[in-house]
Formats: C-alpha cells, sequence, structure tokens
C-alpha cells in the first residue's frame, strides 16, 4: 500500500485520457455528428452564395474557420454533462490529484475527440468553397492553434454551466466575445496567406494566446468547476 | 489611526445596514440626477453652439458618450464587486455586483442605438465594424452572458458566484478584443472614421458632457440602489430584519 | 469504549449548520469521529444527510460552523486521498465495464495493479461480469462496482451515502463485512441510512438529523 502514498499525477493524467477517450470511442457516432455538421453547413454555402468561383473562393478560409467553430460548439455542451450526471466528477475533484490537471486532460481528450476529425476533413470541406491549395497547409495551421484555444475557453465556459440544467444556448453566448480574437486572428492569417502577404505574425499571435490558455484555462476550468457546484 | 474607515466599510456591507444607507441616500441620488440631466440636456441642446462641420447632428454625443463612459464604468464596478464576492464572499458584493449586469446592459444598448443613429447621420451607415463599436456589440455579449449565466441557476447566490467569475473573464477579454478588432481594421483597411477625434472640444461643449456624466452616475448610483435594496430583501427574506421591515411597511 | 478528548480526532464538526436559500437545512451539529469508530448519521428524507455527506467531502462549504481534520480546518487538499466517498451517483461510466471503470479509478491514485481488480471484483460476487459493459448490469451489481473501490483504494475516511440502497440480503452482508474490516483496521467510516442496520463490531455512535 505504500506506493499510494505518493500517488503518480502521470499515472492519473493517463488513466483520464485513456477513459475518456475510450468512452469517445465507444460512442463514434457522436463523435461524427460535427463531422456532419460542418460538412452540411459548408455545402450551403455555395446554394446561399451561389456557385460562382471567385466569391467562394474569397469566402471559404473564413466559412471553413466558422463552420468548425459552430461545429466545435455543438459537443461543447457534453463535455462534463455526463461526468456531473453519474458522479465521476465528484470522484475526480475527490481523487489526491490537482484539479487542473485532470481538467486539461479531459479538456484534451475532448479536443482529440471533437476537433481532431473536424481539422482532418477541414481540407475536404476547404475543397468545397475553392480555397487554393497552396492556402490549405496555413488553414490547418491556424486551425491546430485556434481549435485547442476554443476549447480549452469552452471547457471554463462549461465548467461554470456546471451546475445549471441546460445550457446550450447560454454556452454560444458566453463562448461569442471569448472566440472573437481567435476568429479574427484565424481568419486574419489565412486572408494574408490568400493574398500572398506573409500570415506568420497572426499564426504567432494565437501561438503565443494557445501557450497562455493553455497554462491558466485548466486553473480557471478548477476553479470554476469548484464555484459552480459549491452550495 | 484611519481605523473607523475599514470598520465602517464592514458594518456597511451587513445587509441591513446597507438596506437602511441605500433606502437613505436612493432619493437624493435619484432627484440630482433628474436635475442634472435636465440642465445637461439644456447645456447640450440649446446653449451649446452647432458643430462648424456636424451641424446639430453632433448633439448625440451628450447622449451617446456619457452611456459609453458608463457602459465600461459599470463593468468595472461589476468586476470589482464580483472579484470581492468570489475572494471574501461578501453577500453584498454579489448582490451589488448582479444588480450592476442589466443596468450596464441598458447603457450599453443605448450606446449602440445612438451610435448607430449618429452613424447613419455621419457616414450613412447604420453599422460600421470598427474597433469601438464591436467592442461595444462583444460588451453587451458579455453583459448578456452574465445575466443568462445568473438566471440559469436555481440557488441565486452560487448563480452570483458563478456569474461573477464570467466577469472577470469579460474583464481581461475586452481589452483583448479591443486589440484585436483594431489589428484586423488595419489588415481590411476599413472605415478610418473617429467618433471622438483629438480635436478641441469647445468648452461650451464640454460643460454639458461632463453634467451628463455626472447625472448618468447618479442614476446609475441610484438605480443599483433599488435594486440592491429588493434582491437583499428576496435573498434575506428568512432573516429577523426583513420581517421587522414588512411588518412594519404593512401597517404603514 | 471513548477515545480520550485530549487526542485530536479524525474529523471534529463544530457547530456546523447549512442553510439554502436561507432555509435551513440542518441545524447547529457538534461530533467527533476518531480513528476505528463508525459513525450512523439517521434521519428521514430531506433531513440534509446528503447535504452533510457532501459538506464532510469538502465539496460544498458549510454556512457556519467549522470542521477540523485532524485538528485543521478540513480544506481541498488536505483530506483528498485520504477521504473515499460513494454517493447516490455511484461514479461509474455506463459504457465502459466493470474492470475498466476500477482501473480508471486506481489510476487516479496512480496504480495501475490489474490483478487487484479481479480479487475485488471476485470478493463483491461480481464474478463473471468482469467485462460486461456497466449499462447492461442490475441497479444492485452496479453497487457492487462501486464497492469495489473500497477494496482498491486506501483511505482513512469512508464516507458512505446510503450503502444499502438497491443491495439483496448478501449484498447487505457484504457492506457489513467492509466495514467491519475497515474499522477493525483503525478506519472511520460515516454512514447514512434510513433502514436498520446490523452492524456486528460493537455499538456505532448515531447523529440524528432533524428536518
Amino acid at each position: 500500500m505504500h506506493e499510494l502514498r505518493r500517488p503518480s499525477l502521470g499515472h492519473a493524467c493517463m488513466a483520464v485520457l485513456r477513459r475518456d477517450l475510450t468512452l469517445a470511442w465507444r460512442q463514434r457516432g457522436d463523435m461524427l455528428l460535427p463531422v456532419l455538421y460542418a460538412l452540411i453547413v459548408t455545402s450551403l454555402f455555395p446554394f446561399a452564395l451561389g456557385p460562382e468561383d471567385a466569391l467562394l473562393r474569397r469566402i471559404a478560409g473564413g466559412a471553413v474557420l466558422v463552420t468548425v467553430l459552430l461545429a466545435m460548439l455543438l459537443a461543447l455542451d457534453a463535455m462534463f454533462r455526463s461526468d456531473i450526471e453519474d458522479g465521476s466528477l465528484e470522484q475526480l475533484m475527490l481523487a489526491p490529484q490537482p484539479l487542473a490537471v485532470m481538467m486539461g486532460m479531459k479538456i484534451l481528450a475532448h479536443w482529440l475527440a471533437t476537433a481532431v476529425p473536424l481539422i482532418v476533413i477541414a481540407p475536404l470541406l476547404a475543397g468545397m468553397l475553392h480555397l487554393p491549395a497552396p492556402v490549405i497547409p496555413v488553414l490547418l495551421l491556424a486551425l491546430l492553434l485556434a481549435t485547442p484555444l476554443l476549447s480549452l475557453f469552452g471547457g471554463v465556459l462549461v465548467a461554470l454551466t456546471a451546475g445549471t440544467r441546460r445550457s446550450g444556448m447560454l454556452l454560444a453566448l458566453m463562448l461569442l466575445p471569448l472566440c472573437v480574437p481567435v476568429v479574427i486572428f484565424a481568419a486574419g492569417a489565412l486572408a494574408a496567406a490568400q493574398e500572398g502577404l506573409p500570415w506568420i505574425a497572426p499564426i504567432a499571435w494565437l501561438g503565443a494566446a494557445l501557450v497562455m490558455a493553455v497554462v491558466l484555462a485548466p486553473l480557471a476550468c478548477a476553479a470554476a468547476l469548484r464555484i459552480a457546484l459549491d452550495s | 489611526m484611519a481605523n473607523w474607515i475599514p470598520l465602517w466599510l464592514h458594518k456597511l456591507s451587513s445587509p441591513p445596514a446597507f438596506y437602511r444607507f441605500a433606502g437613505a441616500l436612493r432619493p437624493w441620488a435619484i432627484t440630482l440626477a433628474l436635475l442634472l440631466g435636465l440642465v445637461a440636456l439644456y447645456g447640450g441642446l440649446v446653449l451649446a453652439p452647432p458643430d462648424y462641420q456636424q451641424g446639430d447632428d453632433y448633439r448625440i454625443i451628450f447622449i451617446h458618450v456619457p452611456c459609453a463612459w458608463m457602459s465600461l464604468f459599470i463593468y468595472g464596478v461589476m468586476g470589482v464587486a464580483a472579484f470581492i464576492a468570489l475572494v471574501w464572499r461578501i453577500k453584498l458584493a454579489e448582490v451589488v455586483a448582479m444588480a450592476s449586469a442589466p443596468i450596464g446592459a441598458c447603457f450599453t444598448f443605448i450606446t449602440l442605438v445612438t451610435g448607430s443613429l449618429w452613424g447613419e447621420r455621419m457616414w450613412g451607415t447604420w453599422w460600421t465594424w470598427d474597433a469601438r463599436l464591436t467592442s461595444e456589440l462583444v460588451l453587451l455579449f458579455l453583459y448578456l452572458g452574465v445575466i443568462g449565466l445568473y438566471h440559469s441557476f436555481e440557488d441565486r447566490r452560487q448563480g452570483a458566484r458563478t456569474a461573477a467569475f464570467l466577469a472577470l473573464i469579460g474583464i481581461v477579454n475586452v481589452p483583448i478584443v479591443h486589440f484585436s478588432v483594431n489589428w484586423w481594421n488595419t489588415l481590411h483597411q476599413g472605415s478610418t472614421i473617429r467618433l471622438l477625434g483629438p480635436s478641441s472640444i469647445a468648452p461650451s461643449m464640454i460643460w454639458p458632457l461632463l453634467t451628463m456624466m455626472a447625472a448618468t452616475k447618479l442614476y446609475y448610483v441610484a438605480s443599483l440602489f433599488g435594486r440592491t435594496r429588493t434582491d437583499l430583501l428576496a435573498l434575506e427574506s428568512g432573516k429577523d430584519w426583513v420581517r421587522q421591515i414588512a411588518e412594519t411597511e404593512g401597517r404603514a | 469504549m471513548t477515545a480520550s478528548p485530549s487526542a485530536t480526532p479524525l474529523l471534529e464538526a463544530r457547530a456546523l449548520s447549512f442553510h439554502r436559500q436561507d432555509e435551513p437545512v440542518f441545524g447547529p451539529l457538534d461530533f467527533r469521529l476518531e480513528a476505528g469508530e463508525l459513525t450512523l448519521i439517521e434521519g428521514d428524507n430531506g433531513s440534509g444527510k446528503t447535504t452533510l455527506m457532501r459538506i464532510l467531502t469538502g465539496l460544498l462549504r458549510p454556512e457556519e460552523g467549522e470542521l477540523l481534520w485532524r485538528g485543521q480546518p478540513l480544506s481541498w487538499d488536505r483530506c483528498s486521498g485520504e477521504v473515499l466517498f460513494l454517493g447516490h451517483q455511484l461514479g461509474l461510466k455506463t459504457e465502459l465495464s466493470p474492470r475498466e471503470n476500477l482501473a480508471f479509478a486506481i489510476g487516479l491514485y496512480g496504480q495501475h495493479n490489474l490483478a487487484r481488480i479481479n480479487e475485488a471484483l471476485t470478493l463483491v460476487g461480481l464474478t463473471g461480469y468482469e467485462d460486461e459493459a456497466v449499462r447492461k448490469l442490475s441497479a444492485g451489481q452496479k453497487k457492487r462496482v462501486a464497492l469495489a473501490r473500497l477494496l482498491l483504494i486506501p483511505a482513512s475516511l469512508w464516507l458512505l451515502d446510503e450503502p444499502y440502497a438497491n443491495l439483496d440480503r448478501t449484498g447487505i452482508e457484504l457492506v457489513n463485512r467492509l466495514l467491519e474490516a475497515h474499522i477493525a483496521q483503525g478506519g472511520a467510516a460515516l454512514v447514512t441510512s434510513h433502514g436498520a442496520v446490523q452492524f456486528h463490531g460493537g455499538e456505532p455512535q448515531r447523529i440524528r438529523l432533524h428536518a
């Protein structure tokens, strides 16, 4: 029993990650829904705006970004919902591990399960809207930085709504102000790349924001969870 | 020794003391707000000369600008109250933060509407995505998020503390939004029209503006005190002091 | 047998009370919990048993009064890892098997000894169900999976909220056996129940809650 006196943080992180990813895999139908949603939304743009190549090419970057963001928002509500309902969150909070790190792992698992599939189909979405091929690597880079930011922000907000029953629309309202800068910089990089201008500055800003968020968001998430579940 | 200041504050933060204090101050605040508001309107709409470029259209700034200031000021007050509520768990701070949110949202809304009216006259468009307007819009969403989160909880104190946390996140967010929209505008070479240029304003325009600012501040105080009083009564409905008030006011 | 009052008790409550929306949930409460002692919390539905439990885990903050853990004010980090809580929600993922659920539970405590999980599952009478999804188990069997956590995770204080609910006769005996062994090893336990408890390890301390 003595090895238990100093519980290993690494093991605990792996346990959280493995469990959440196993769960996501068991319910992989749910994982496909945001992807399907993104495909549907993207295919609506040409119908609404007309199939004219030049116009679609102009909006392609922004449209894919916003579509991915909305698709992520769709899955956000479920981040901790089942853990709250079945009491696993209490077990997680009582475990002798820093809650912020555990929450960080849960957010990572959620990002892997929802954002990665969206990033994988992003080139397809971009192709549907005729985004020029040389811009696609920039799109992927922007998404690789922007989607974890959204997951981290979302994690904090979902934690805040943990004590409430329904939170879908409210979550969108709360997330919007936080994701405005993310969308601006990600879309800025795409626009610059499309015009053949240097696009590294906005990407660097996104990277800096991501580093900050990786450190701060799990702490905020843990704090929010304690506030929201207290009482 | 200035020991009496924290002591006085501590006493004031007890709900019954604040209830009485706010009740005594509120009529004065509302009267002064009305008076100053009327004086400022007279000064701004009648006495101040028309602008040499904008004619009489500019006069909307006597509403627009004080409201814009208030929308930020109230967010600041809400943020400070939210911080106090979370760190020291003082009930009054929770109530003040949550009572400020709807007032701030109203000022933000008025700012957006008057700004849009002015924009239509000045640049022929109801809306433009410049940094100031966009930040104001984001501010409105932040206010609405705080109000929405507060009301989605069954337990009001729990809702207040959670929404207070969201308000603090928003304080970090507003400057970031402002900065990013500014950056975005330079990228897209958007409109370079400035609502409030650094141009010198005539003193005859300045004093109504400052008077209106005082009037809106006083109105905020009056409105905040009114809301705080009712919220305190609702929160403390089981306590003796509320029962006493109910009895005396019921008899009156 | 009473412990000497000079020794620091494991858990001590002084004038503990809790209000929800200014309605008192339970009144000023004083009790001491020593190592090697079982305490029963009794009370009707709505008397605040579950609320008290959640306060003792540190998940909820008491409105008034003091709660001392080994003589120090109770806080999150101080008692985490020493308290094991079994609530109404069992904390099981229904899509996972009992084995996977328990692997996660001990993983949080830095362990990964799968052989012990098999032992524990045998002891709680779930042989043959190790790899079935928890969703397919009966309510009593789910409870047994949660009880297996008590065998796997060492803790000085058990907080068991209605551990007998949904259990058949052998299940109730299992809970009693687990409790006796835990007490005999010098652990402490706090158990809520509105049913009768036949506990063979001596007369437990009782706390009554009134609505």
